[in-house]
């Protein structure tokens, strides 16, 4: 096998978002984007696939608005080089964009065995890119993968569906789509994160790549983006200085009133 | 409105689609595709399909590989709408058919409402820490829609309509064997009470005093995703959230649990949420009905000790 690509996207850190009680909007100044969590084992898939497919080159591949950032934090996951595409049209890009781009990237890439994308991204959670990059690829694809062999150009691999698992063989090029348990994924060393520095990485643009900003254009207009109301009381039930004890006496007194306990 | 297309991954499936359609058609036919035999697709017809596909699970192929036949059956036929059911292989075949037809395709879409300029739909973002609505004027769009959205309505027999199947491609993908999924040894969707272990409980031993808890007081305990899927502690099965389980328990217990959206998620229409976090501020705290803010084992000790009597 020539190369190994896996796309990873940069996304907000979700747990530092939070949410303006009055308008009910996000609020996120406070978090920092970082490499999708479901990607970081996409990128320990890849790292373990170079290694056992005897791959002659491992390649991180990102797009969005702004993604120069990540170029760091991926190569210190394992890939040889980075490829990232920033512009400013991919700010509201969807499915559809982010696959077309994701898709033109690879084909200028050329010699790419092996495409990984994990299940889905922790912003919209769409689990769409994978199965679409293949369609427009032309290449065959396998979701939901929690095992991976490799035999030559074969590929041979679980997929956990809900009825049970079922095992597949397939050969590259091909788009694989894994979940999380397919590996571990290892918090990057200092070693790591050192030999991250001397790794190259390239900017691509979609004029290189042979798209313009219009044909990203994302095919459903968004009206809005709200956080739903909450309705939960947040009693504190230690507010008053109570112990532990009295905190616990008035919840089995409360909980057995609401007759659920 | 043209068609509305339904694509289930089986017949309990093909039945919540069909109701969906019935509520978004406004009259529109509805064509079934379903995962089975005839039988399957005669199913579809008795709740509401005008006409039915089967669409059965081929042996040596993934059931995906009828996706070529039918972007190519829906590039001619351009229906408006193609609901298919929120499961592994229907998402996949979502997917890969919205690439096909260039068309915007939305996960587990909520609050549809269709009118002549098009349809508008809610999906979630940050797992359920927010909800964006879109619109689109899209030929065809694609919506997958999750199992307890619609209800189905009763089977009419005599209803009949035309019955088909479609042909299979070869997608380059050979499936070698099947393993059906081993029977779940706790049924966390059925229980009224439900304790939840998250990281905030350091070790492994001490799920112990939490399933005494959980005895005492008739409850099942679940986990947070990094307890099943990275600690290992507990069957995957057990894990709660957008990824997991998603639950309606009358009371739902979290100890040691943050709370992040995507976790809650899975618990947010349990009737009362306690927290057992020692972080005042936690998400978990804040988003329960009640919440305890002290070291977890000082407080189900005492709980354990409470209930006893
Ligand atoms: C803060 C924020 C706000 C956003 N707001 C909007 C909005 O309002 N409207 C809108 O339409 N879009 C918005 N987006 C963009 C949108 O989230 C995604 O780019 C797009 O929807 C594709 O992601 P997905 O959820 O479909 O990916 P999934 O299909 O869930 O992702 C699956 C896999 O595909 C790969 N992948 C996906 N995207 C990329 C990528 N860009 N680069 C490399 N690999 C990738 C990864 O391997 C990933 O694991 C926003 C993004 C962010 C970060
Ligand atoms: C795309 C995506 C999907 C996901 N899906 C899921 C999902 O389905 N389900 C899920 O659960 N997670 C899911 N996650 C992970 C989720 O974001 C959180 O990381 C996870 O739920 C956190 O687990 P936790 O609360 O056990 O651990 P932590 O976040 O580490 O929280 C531990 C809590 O314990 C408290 N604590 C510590 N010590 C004590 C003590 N002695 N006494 C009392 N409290 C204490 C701390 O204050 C802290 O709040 C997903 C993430 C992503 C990105």
């Amino acid at each position: 096998m020539k190369k190994i690509a896996v796309c990873y996207k940069w996304v907000l850190n979700d747990a530092d978002i939070r949410v303006n009680e009055k308008s009910r909007d996000l609020d996120v100044e406070k978090s920092k984007p970082q490499i999708n969590e479901y990607d970081r084992n996409g990128l320990a898939t890849g790292v373990m696939l170079k290694e056992s497919a005897g791959a002659a080159e491992l390649v991180g591949v990102t797009c969005g608005a702004d993604t120069e950032p990540s170029a760091k934090d991926a190569l210190s996951r394992g890939p040889d080089v980075v490829y990232y595409l920033s512009d400013p049209a991919l700010a509201q890009a969807d499915s559809t964009a982010s696959s077309k781009v994701l898709a033109a990237m690879i084909r200028s890439l050329g010699d790419v065995d092996v495409v990984i994308c994990s299940e889905c991204s922790s912003d919209e959670y769409a689990q769409q890119v994978g199965p679409r990059l293949a369609a427009l690829l032309g290449w065959p694809s396998v979701s939901y993968v929690s095992a991976v062999s490799v035999n030559g150009d074969t590929l041979t691999l679980d997929r956990k569906l809900e009825e049970g698992t079922e095992t597949v063989t397939v050969k590259a090029p091909v788009v694989i789509v894994v979940s999380p348990d397919v590996c571990d994924a290892p918090i990057p060393g200092v070693k790591q994160i050192l030999s991250a520095k001397k790794k190259p990485s390239h900017a691509l643009t979609l004029a290189g790549i042979g798209l313009s900003a219009e044909t990203v254009k994302p095919l459903a207009a968004v009206q809005s983006v709200k956080a739903p109301l909450t309705s939960r009381k947040a009693v504190n039930l230690m507010a008053d200085g109570e112990s532990v004890a009295e905190a616990v006496a008035k919840l089995v007194k409360q909980l057995s009133t609401e007759g659920v306990l | 409105m043209r068609d509305i297309w339904i694509i289930a991954e089986n017949t309990p499936w093909a039945r919540t689609l069909a109701a969906a359609a019935a509520t978004l058609s406004k009259g529109a036919k509805t064509i079934a595709f379903v995962n089975g035999d005839e039988a399957a697709a005669k199913d579809a017809i008795a709740h509401g399909a005008a006409e039915a596909y089967s669409l059965p699970l081929p042996a040596d192929a993934p059931w995906e590989a009828y996706t070529p036949a039918l972007a190519d059956k829906a590039g001619k036929e351009k229906p408006s709408l193609i609901l298919l059911s929120a499961s592994r292989r229907c998402r996949d075949m979502a997917s890969r058919l919205a690439a096909l037809l260039d068309a915007p395709c939305f996960s587990e879409g909520k609050n549809i409402t269709v009118s002549d300029a098009g349809v508008t739909v809610s999906t979630m973002l940050y797992g359920g820490l927010a909800v964006k609505t879109a619109a689109t004027s899209a030929e065809t769009a694609l919506i997958t829609i999750g199992a307890k959205d619609f209800e189905h309505g009763a089977a009419d027999p005599s209803r009949s309509g035309k019955v088909g199947t479609l042909p299979l491609s070869s997608a380059g993908v050979t499936v070698t064997g099947r393993k059906p999924r081993v029977a779940q040894t706790v049924d966390l969707g059925a229980a009224a009470k439900v304790l939840g272990v998250g990281r905030g409980v350091s070790e492994q031993g001490d799920l112990v005093v939490i399933r005494n808890l959980a005895k005492a007081i008739g409850a099942e305990v679940g986990c947070s995703r990094p307890i099943a899927e990275f600690f290992k502690w507990m069957p995957e099965e057990c894990y709660i959230g957008i990824s997991g389980q998603q639950l309606k328990p009358q009371l739902y217990i979290a100890v040691g649990i943050s709370g992040q959206a995507q976790h809650y998620f899975g618990i947010r229409d349990a009737r009362t949420i306690v927290s057992i976090n020692k972080d005042k501020e936690s998400l978990m705290n804040q988003n329960a009905d009640y919440f305890i803010p002290a070291d977890w084992k000082d407080a189900v000790t005492e709980l354990l000790k409470a209930v006893q009597k």
